[in-house]
């Protein structure tokens, strides 16, 4: 699979609403607080208002993640951006992130599937792109590298 | 970014039922009335009763929305659904299969994510997909 860097996405995770055990799963939703991004084609902010991960453990331990998020780029033009995710791994690693430690990415799965929507059109070309992405969770918020699938 | 294959499938489609203006677009079905897929993994067949909605849009581009139920050679069924984008102005066809089974052999497929790479062959759409690692 050929892919380029697209941008690297750095969000600002808010306290987690904890909605609970919901059919075959425990739900979470992660409001962002902020945020960052940079590539060679686009730079600019997260804005916070209707920015979150609407995230499901399910009942394998796998954690099913649905960021939804608009950002702002440093020339004015929003872009609305949803990405559907996985997040697995060993338990201690998993428990590690959980109590807010630093952990190698390398030790879990982490990978994410965003789309974007944009009316600017400096950005039309995001509208028609499948991009894929690693995600680094830090103590502060998810980093994640977006690939343009090529 | 790192991937491995995972299969490629190959889909056998009756005639397309259009739906035509929508708000969207223009939407039309493909109707999956079989196929194959084959993989280092995984193969076997695709059942009929699948189908793919297609909805053309305002910008050249089509967004696909598939359901299919796949059956490995030692009988599991296989849940997979995928949504994609059509550029045929760019030849930019690629999709983002999704996997659902109860089967324990085939379990890896609930915890994975992957990309495919499309195209219209003469017997139908084939996707080569692989696993993002």
């Amino acid at each position: 699979m050929n892919t380029r860097l697209l941008m690297t996405l750095q969000v600002k995770v808010a306290t987690p609403q904890n909605i609970g055990a919901v059919a075959h799963a425990a739900r979470r939703t992660a409001p962002l607080s902020g945020g960052t991004f940079e590539g060679p084609r686009l730079r600019g902010t997260v804005l916070p208002g209707g920015s979150a991960d609407w995230q499901l453990l399910r009942a394998d331990g796998v954690l099913e993640m649905d960021l939804r998020a608009t950002l702002r780029t440093s020339d004015g033009g929003l872009i609305s951006m949803k990405s559907f995710g996985l997040r697995h791994g060993p338990p201690d690693v998993i428990g590690a992130i959980g109590r807010g430690e630093l952990v190698d990415p390398a030790t879990y799965y982490f990978r994410t599937t965003p789309r974007f929507e944009t009316s600017h059109s400096a950005y039309l070309f995001l509208n028609r792109l499948i991009t894929v992405a690693t995600g680094d969770r830090r103590p502060e918020g998810p980093i994640y590298t977006i690939y343009e699938v090529l | 970014m790192t991937s491995r294959p995972l299969m490629r499938l190959k889909l056998e489609t009756s005639a397309t039922e259009v739906i035509g203006s929508t708000a969207r677009g223009t939407l039309s079905i493909w109707p999956i009335v079989g196929g194959s897929f084959d993989g280092d993994r995984l193969h076997g067949d695709v059942l009929a009763g699948g189908g793919d909605w297609v909805t053309a849009l305002a910008d050249g581009t089509s967004e696909l929305d598939l359901r299919v139920t796949l059956e490995t050679h030692d009988g599991a069924l296989i849940h997979m659904t995928l949504t994609g984008v059509r550029d045929d102005a760019h030849h930019y066809f690629r999709t983002l299969p999704r996997f659902e089974t109860a089967a324990p052999q085939y379990a890896f497929l609930n915890r994975l994510l992957a990309v495919g790479v499309g195209e219209i062959g003469p017997d139908g759409p084939v996707h080569a997909i692989e696993e993002i690692l």
